[in-house]
């Protein structure tokens, strides 16, 4: 029983973190509609601009912490600003394969800057670990858990009730009428990258505090389980990418611990096909009928 | 145009065909000249990486051979032989060492010292076959490294070996009899040990009571392993692993295996300036046939001298780096190679015939060679107290 509690409480702490990466693709997705490869990569660097600030320049940890998502927010934007932003009447593949090429950008910049030596995330997040009846629980499981959730239904309500929000949707309907409406596209897409790339700063910095050595290809694997969390949820939708990046977290802790280590990764990415053939839209998508 | 593209390629390739004719007579014309001091320079050549995840462990072989290359030359050469070594970066990439090795080749290296990873090996030691130059690798512990190379031969012993006497050393000194094994799957290294750890465990009566595994996809949550770990009841940990993978699992299982000792073998290398708190190593033992606080004369000398030298504390691969320049000069005196007989056609198989008459009292043990290029040498245990690694004795 104990190693029933213990590999769950494990697996909602790797899902908190798949779920903190997901909102962000599934934000980018839903808005701009375009899937942005490079999201995983942003973390990383949202981790090494936490590395760079506190542990190197030592400046306190609370600056660290909002310089690292302000320098995401800004990458984000100088991001689709450069990379996206031509192509944006392109065929989607286009974009696709641009946001691969970014994403390998990314890791070759920190590459040449930091090494790839893996450096250890300083401790900014100091929260007391728990542990009752033989399970221990991390604090920073917690605040994961915690911070997600609140994100979540912060991004909800901005989405929903904003000014902002709603050209966002609107922008993400139909682009042509939006613009006719006095919308301007470009700056809500702009704002857009610059959300989804201060939140994959957050989850760099949930994803340091937790795992604590950071790679320049750090982002990679996470960020490809995010997206299968993302989709596993429903892509565009912001709970559903919450409760895919949990369930995918807990599926991947319950097959390591009861049915192989050498399996998990296979399971998880198999269940992602089962999904897509019994319900392509994933778990909370909307299926949008497209008009003629 | 076109036609300006064919001249031009016409004489690139001119040019390239005049470049080799300048690098071949180059290369009969430097050999032996004697320089200033008298002493004729005699090339050795090593590959490995300096740079990328791996970096420590090149960069400690590197220190290793030339510091016995100093001392050595310092000294007054070998048979009028001052010894020069270049050491080429591969990043630990099996191509680029192939490439590097050619390079070498090139620039006139007479004797190899191999490569430092084993993947390096495996790949340089197979486009070294027909040049039948002596192979001689300080820490390539693959078991196939080496295998179907007659000149190739290493100062470390074999992963095997390595398994097979961690699997009797945890036996006589009875530091458990029910084990858990904690590896790289898709690691050829890792699998090695792991493979010859079971066999011998068996033989010993050891129980392994638990084995889980990781890949390199899957490397940087541990929880459940460790969990499993906890569960099994077993008194010691067998982690065959790198020392990046290693450095993770030690922080994530700081104080959830309290009590129970980690054991691994070479790839721990370096450990504790890998983690980002030296606690985290508290209590990991790993198997070594050098130990830095050894007290024995000649492993004194060296320690101190690199410690002088680098300012830090040598590790295994800096001792393997060093030994290997010893046996390569021990081969040397006993195939009785001089600057006048050095550019015969017979050189190499001299060399690689001496390799297993000679007997070399090196830091990492006293070392004879077989035909088939393995070590033999005794091994010891380290243990990790306080961020400090000493010798481990079984009163403690």
């Amino acid at each position: 029983m104990t190693t029933f509690i213990q590999t769950l409480i494990d697996g909602l702490s790797l899902g908190s973190i798949y779920a903190l990466i997901a909102l962000g693709y599934t934000m980018v997705y839903g808005i701009a509609k375009m899937l942005n490869f490079a999201h995983g990569d942003v973390i990383m660097v949202g981790a090494y601009a936490v590395i760079a600030s506190v542990s190197m320049a030592s400046l306190p940890p609370v600056v660290g912490l909002i310089l690292s998502v302000v320098i995401c927010a800004a990458l984000g934007i100088l991001i689709e600003f450069l990379a996206y932003k031509p192509l944006r009447k392109s065929p989607s593949l286009a974009v696709l394969i641009t946001a691969i090429g970014v994403s390998y950008l990314l890791q070759n910049l920190a590459l040449l800057i930091f090494g790839s030596e893996q450096l250890s995330f300083p401790q900014v997040i100091n929260l007391p670990d728990f542990a009752f009846a033989g399970v221990q629980i991390k604090g920073v499981t917690l605040a994961t858990l915690v911070i997600t959730a609140v994100i979540m239904i912060a991004l909800t309500l901005f989405i929903k009730t904003t000014k902002l929000g709603k050209a966002m949707r609107a922008s993400s309907e139909d682009k042509d009428a939006a613009e006719l409406m006095g919308i301007s596209v470009n700056r809500t897409i702009s704002i857009t990258f610059a959300i989804g790339s201060a939140l994959a700063a957050i989850a760099g910095i949930f994803y340091g505090a937790s795992y604590v050595y950071i790679k320049p290809t750090t982002g990679a694997m996470p960020g490809i389980k995010a997206f299968t969390a993302a989709v596993f949820g429903g892509i565009g939708s912001i709970p559903g990418a919450m409760l895919g990046g949990i369930i995918l977290g807990i599926i991947e802790k319950f097959s390591q611990a009861y049915i192989s280590t050498l399996w998990a990764d296979a399971i998880v990415f198999g269940v992602l096909v089962l999904m897509l053939v019994i319900k392509p839209t994933g778990l909370l998508g909307k299926d949008i009928k497209e008009k003629v | 145009m076109k036609k300006f593209a064919r001249i031009a390629s016409l004489i690139m390739a001119l040019a390239m065909v005049l470049t080799c004719f300048v690098g071949c007579t180059a290369d009969k014309e430097g050999g032996a000249t004697p320089g200033e001091d008298g002493l004729v320079e005699l090339k050795l050549g090593c590959i490995g990486p300096l740079t990328g995840d791996y970096a420590n462990y090149g960069t400690s072989v590197q220190n290793g051979v030339n510091l016995a290359i100093e001392e050595i030359n310092a000294a007054g050469g070998v048979n009028g032989f001052k010894l020069t070594i270049d050491f080429q970066d591969s990043q630990g990439d099996p191509d680029s060492a192939t490439a590097a090795y050619g390079k070498l080749m090139d620039d006139g290296m007479k004797i190899s010292l191999g490569t430092v990873l084993s993947g390096e090996m495996t790949a340089v030691s197979a486009a070294a076959i027909a040049d039948e130059i002596l192979l001689l690798s300080p820490s390539a512990s693959a078991k196939d490294a080496i295998t179907g190379n007659d000149s190739a031969f290493r100062v470390c012993f074999n992963d095997p070996q390595q398994g097979t006497v961690s699997a009797d050393y945890i036996a006589d000194n009875k530091l458990a009899t029910k084990v858990a094994v904690f590896y790289q799957s898709d690691l050829d290294y890792s699998n090695g040990l792991y493979e010859n750890f079971k066999a011998q465990c068996a033989k010993r009566g050891i129980e392994i009571v638990e084995t889980t595994t990781f890949t390199k996809s899957t490397n940087t949550d541990f929880s459940t392993q460790i969990n499993a770990i906890k569960a099994s009841g077993a008194e010691l940990v067998f982690i065959p692993i790198y020392a990046a993978e290693a450095s993770t699992f030690l922080t994530q299982a700081y104080g959830k295996l309290t009590d129970i000792p980690l054991f691994g073998c070479d790839g721990l290398d370096g450990i504790l300036t890998k983690v980002s708190d030296t606690k985290y190593a508290e209590n990991v033992m790993m198997l070594t046939p050098f130990s830095a606080d050894d007290t024995t004369e000649n492993v004194k000398k060296f320690v101190d001298s690199y410690k002088k030298n680098f300012n830090a504390t040598p590790d295994q691969f800096a001792a393997d780096g060093y030994d290997a320049v010893y046996a390569v000069v021990e081969a040397l005196k006993k195939a009785e190679i001089t600057p006048d007989n050095f550019e015969d056609d017979d050189f190499n198989s001299k060399m690689v015939a001496a390799m297993t008459q000679i007997t070399v009292k090196g830091v990492t043990g006293t070392m004879t060679w077989t035909a088939d290029g393995e070590t033999n040498k005794a091994a010891k245990a380290m243990i990790i107290h306080d961020g400090v690694a000493s010798l481990y004795t079984s009163e403690k």
